[in-house]
């Protein structure tokens, strides 16, 4: 085993610290008895049950989190495809895919809300929707999961690949058994990019949610003219909460497959051997 | 020279040798593995490509026509008379202290969040062990609350009578609270804590592939420490740097909440001149000429800051 | 027209503050409490704070105002429905600004036709009109700002208002009965109103300023708010200069883009978030909207708020329906509950905007009537200037010279 870097470790903890830090606030303030989110006044748990009564709240949370599920789900599994393709494949007009994947992280928030706006107007009279959110959210994230992937795919050895398949193995087979494991912290750290991305998304959401698909930014954003009150960081508290366990225990139970495919997969990731 | 970097940055023509490969293949052909036939190509690419042009491309030529019209009565959109006006009205120099303002803040935050990211990440992979995933996911959590929260806190951090004021006074380093919020300093710290997931993630993808008995040979071949990071490590991890860097720096060219909650009065970026054109002057064709010149700006400018990058690493 | 208090308000004033601080609510709080526990109980211990202090006149004219208003509100109140009153449709989709609306107003329409109302909030005018588009984009009812009523008209986004369903009409003050944004009140109805101003910490701004020029005060460099909305910036500096508010002449308006750009190295922040440009104290002195006083003090009760002595601006909004509304009869009953005096009332003491119902302000909370920064006196609102669409051309100069100021 390597020995510890104490300096890179103890920088490792300020950087944590770091990106805490506004979360330790933030869920502070939440029990803050005045309305006012920046001056503390007193000690209070009212915020949480409030917050359950706050219908419209509660809608918005829920629109957001599903949303993010179906965005994250679909541009998760359409995004690797496109970055294994343009990492592994040699087709013409590659060049031009390499950038048609750059273009939307490229455009401005609000050319590609409004685009959408008037798109789906003109295409299905949509006025904005569950749908056509969830349908926009999917767009942009597709770029992200493609590039984190390709990254990495870029990177594998394509002959652990064919050895697989001089061993008789299906293409599928190959895929399955040998990039996909390889490829897999991509694709976990695509779709955690994708998760965080539509589930604070602002400006594309508000061109296209319709009535009674209202997100959690929007409801958040548009607070902001009468000040944020505790309620907002009471949820976003429960929200941080709730993703920390089932992180938690999604990750306990992964774990256990992680080691047995370790070892088939993974010979790089042995330190120490020559 | 030994080793020969895999290149993973972008519109490479074909794939660059393994690492493994290289070495036995110095300077030799390139060995592509085509994956399978081309129901498999398909399969891959079609659904990216098909959605992204209709959901994306169509929609945003939609646009783009329409910043060739002009404004019509009642703010309408008229595409009468199709021309280049909104295009010339949008080189009027007097954006350019905006989009400066942008760039800079783009380019700081792009070199903060690597040069913070890049140890964490490297940490992560090396020291994380078990808890690889778990230590990744942590990073992420706090990304999972409102964009909006988390920067409304670093008000409650930077203000005038806000925590890191308060310490100060209270340890005597200074009488008058320092005017931290609301300035340059505001505005980068709050994008750089934004986007730093953005550039850790890929950059601990990369790094995490990266075979430590590479390392180690340098080493044993008498390389110090430090050698062995420029030649080996960083090379190797270019990929992800790139990846990185991209994800850093697009994304901040276009934030315009961040410098509009942490900012001040000088502070405002090309991204919020955009949205106002469209919102405020309810101007659509000549907010979308600007919106489609900040996007080539973009786009070519990073196209061009990469060329160089993958260059530097050899061999392409 | 006097914005210091004269002894007895203070008085007033600081008992009720001291009143509320001992027991940690604010003054909506108590106004809820009035109302449940009647009056007296309230108001027992302020007038015992202020009587055995100065002997003073307003405690009592206060008190018994409202111990009357906790009354009359088992008395029949101006509030008529049309008849036969129409059967609405099951939903009402309402578009408008967060906590714009008092709290109870909603539910009691629920409660009282059985309608099911689809509440969603927008963060400013801009955002929320380009989602209206020309129809109101799937929701019914809205909250336009009166001057872009004009535009929306001519567009033909808006439904021409049955007046028969809004018998609450009657209720409006005489001098909203034909406002010049929308004559006769055929498509839309008024909201609130408010002016614009200036509030300053009186900790950090020891002397008592009277005009704006006071945001230009080089004593509080960097201590500056102003607000992220050009026309009302413009307003208040042309209004300094001595010219119209909406004016025309690009020379002047040059002149106030000149006087704008050396105002900006002191500025600190714009932005449309009056309540916490002030109670963050970052900011010493700031350009706000009146009503917003209330909830800055809510934080930072040393705020105080004034109108420029050389004059500002005013403004309101309106309640209207789109062209394209899918359930017309809920939204004239809606406009029409608003319109109901207890309801408007209700509006006031929640927001604490001012709205225009005259019959409202029997049961409006004292306090706020009585605030020179909500309720101004009529003879300094009627000299206050309004901001006007500018139209296409116009808007583009203005904007343009806001850009040169960085924006």
């Amino acid at each position: 085993m390597k020995p510890r870097n104490r300096w890179l470790s103890a920088y490792a903890v300020v950087v944590y610290v770091f990106l805490f830090a506004p979360i330790v606030v933030l869920i502070l303030f939440s029990f803050n008895s005045s309305r006012a989110n920046f001056q503390w006044e007193g000690f209070t748990l009212d915020w949480y049950p409030t917050l359950f009564k706050n219908r419209r709240l509660l809608d918005a949370v829920s629109v957001t989190l599903r949303v993010a599920l179906v965005a994250v789900v679909v541009s998760t599994v359409i995004g690797t495809l496109l970055g294994l393709a343009l990492a592994r494949v040699r087709f013409r007009g590659r060049a031009a895919a390499e950038t048609l994947l750059l273009v939307p992280m490229v455009t401005p928030e609000i050319i590609m809300g409004l685009s959408l706006l008037v798109f789906f107007f003109a295409a299905f009279g949509g006025r904005g929707s569950f749908g056509q959110l969830a349908l926009a959210h999917i767009t942009f994230c597709i770029s992200y999961v493609a590039i984190v992937v390709r990254a990495r795919a870029a990177g594998m050895n394509p002959q652990l690949e064919e050895a697989a398949r001089d061993l008789g193995a299906s293409a599928f087979g190959a895929f399955r058994y040998i990039t996909l494991p390889l490829i897999r912290p991509a694709i976990v750290s695509g779709a955690l990019l994708a998760f965080a991305l539509s589930f604070d998304d602002y400006v594309v959401t508000t061109f296209n949610a319709g009535v009674g698909s209202s997100t959690l930014p929007l409801f958040i954003y548009s607070k902001v003219k009468f000040g944020v009150t505790p309620e907002i960081n009471a949820i976003s508290t429960i929200i941080v909460a709730v993703t920390a366990v089932a992180v938690l225990v999604a990750w306990r139970l992964n774990r256990r497959r992680d080691d047995e495919t370790l070892v088939v997969a993974e010979p790089e990731a042995e330190p120490g051997r020559p | 020279m030994a080793v020969e970097p895999p290149i993973g940055g972008l519109a490479t023509p074909a794939p660059g040798p393994s690492d493994i490969d290289a070495a036995a293949a110095a300077g030799g052909g390139r060995r592509r593995a085509p994956i399978g036939n081309r129901l498999v190509s398909g399969i891959l690419l079609v659904p990216g490509i098909a959605w992204l042009l209709v959901f994306f491309v169509v929609p945003v030529a939609m646009i783009f026509v329409v910043s060739f019209g002009s404004r019509g009565p009642l703010d309408s959109i008229s595409l009468e008379h199709l021309s280049l006006d909104n295009y010339r009205r949008a080189l009027d120099p007097v954006f350019l202290p905006t989009l400066l303002n942008s760039l800079r803040y783009a380019a700081a935050t792009t070199i903060l969040s690597l040069a913070i990211g890049y140890p964490i990440a490297y940490w992560i992979s090396r020291y994380g062990g078990r808890n690889k995933t778990l230590l990744l996911i942590i990073v992420m959590l706090p990304f999972w609350t409102s964009y909006l929260i988390r920067t409304y806190a670093w008000q409650i951090v930077l203000r005038d009578n806000g925590v890191v004021n308060s310490i100060l006074m209270a340890i005597g380093v200074t009488s008058e609270p320092i005017i931290l919020l609301n300035t340059d300093f505001s505005v980068i710290l709050g994008m750089t804590y934004g986007f730093l997931p953005f550039a850790i993630l890929p950059l601990y993808v990369s790094i995490d592939r990266l075979d430590p008995a590479l390392v180690a040979a340098a080493r044993d071949l008498y390389a110090s420490g430090r050698a062995a990071f420029l030649h080996v490590t960083l090379p190797l991890t270019m990929p992800g740097i790139i990846a990185a860097s991209i994800l850093t720096f697009i994304p901040a060219i276009g934030d315009f909440v961040t410098p509009d909650i942490l900012g001040g009065s000088e502070t405002t970026t090309i991204a919020k001149v955009v949205q106002e054109l469209f919102l405020q002057g309810r101007d659509w064709p000549y907010g979308a000429a600007l919106g489609f010149m900040l996007m080539l700006l973009t786009l070519g400018g990073t196209l061009l800051a990469i060329g160089p990058l993958r260059r530097e690493v050899g061999g392409l | 027209m006097t914005h210091e208090h004269d002894g007895s308000t203070i008085d007033l004033e600081q008992a009720l503050d001291r009143y509320l601080l001992e027991r940690r609510i604010t003054r909506r709080q108590l106004l809820e409490r009035i109302g449940a526990v009647g009056a007296a109980a309230a108001l027992a211990p302020i007038i015992a704070a202020c009587t055995s202090s100065a002997a003073s006149p307003s405690p009592a004219p206060s008190a018994s105002a409202a111990a009357s208003a906790a009354a009359s509100a088992a008395a029949p109140s101006p509030s008529a429905e049309p008849t036969p009153v129409p059967s609405p449709e099951a939903e009402l989709n309402i578009y408008n600004w967060t906590e714009y609306i008092g709290e109870n107003t909603i539910p009691s329409f629920e409660a009282k036709y059985g309608v099911k109302v689809n509440l969603d909030f927008f963060a400013n005018t801009d955002e929320a009109y380009a989602k209206l588009g020309n129809d109101g984009g799937g929701y019914d009812l809205s909250f336009p700002i009166s001057v872009d009523i004009p535009a929306f008209v001519a567009k033909g986004a808006l439904l021409e208002l049955d007046k028969s369903l809004i018998p609450n009409l009657k209720n409006l003050g005489a001098e909203w009965a034909d406002p010049k944004y929308d004559p006769g009140n055929a498509h839309s109805m008024p909201y609130m109103w408010w002016t614009t101003g200036i509030g300053y910490d009186t900790t950090k701004v020891t002397d008592t300023p009277t005009s704006s020029k006071a945001l230009w005060d080089p004593r509080y460099a960097k201590h500056i708010g102003m607000l992220d909305d050009y026309q009302e910036v413009f307003g208040l500096t042309l209004i300094q200069l001595g010219y119209d508010a909406n004016t025309s002449d690009l020379g002047q308006l040059d002149e106030a883009t000149a006087l704008l750009e050396q105002q900006k190295p002191l500025v600190r922040v714009y932005t449309t978030n009056t309540r916490e440009m002030m109670s963050s104290k970052d900011n010493w002195i700031g350009h706000i909207w009146g009503a917003d006083i209330y909830t800055i003090q809510e934080s930072n009760e040393n705020v105080l708020y004034y109108i420029p002595e050389e004059g500002g601006v005013k403004g309101s909004d309106t309640m209207a329906v789109f062209s394209g509304a899918q359930h017309p009869i809920a939204a004239h009953l809606f406009i029409n509950h608003m319109l109901d005096a207890h309801v408007s009332a209700d509006n006031t003491n929640f927001i604490y905007y001012m709205g225009p119902n005259a019959a409202a302000k029997a049961f409006i909370d004292p306090a706020i009537l009585s605030d020179p920064s909500v309720n101004p006196d009529q003879e300094i609102v009627a000299k206050l200037q309004e901001l006007i669409d500018l139209g296409p051309e116009l808007r583009d100069e203005y904007q343009k010279r806001w850009h040169q100021l960085g924006r």
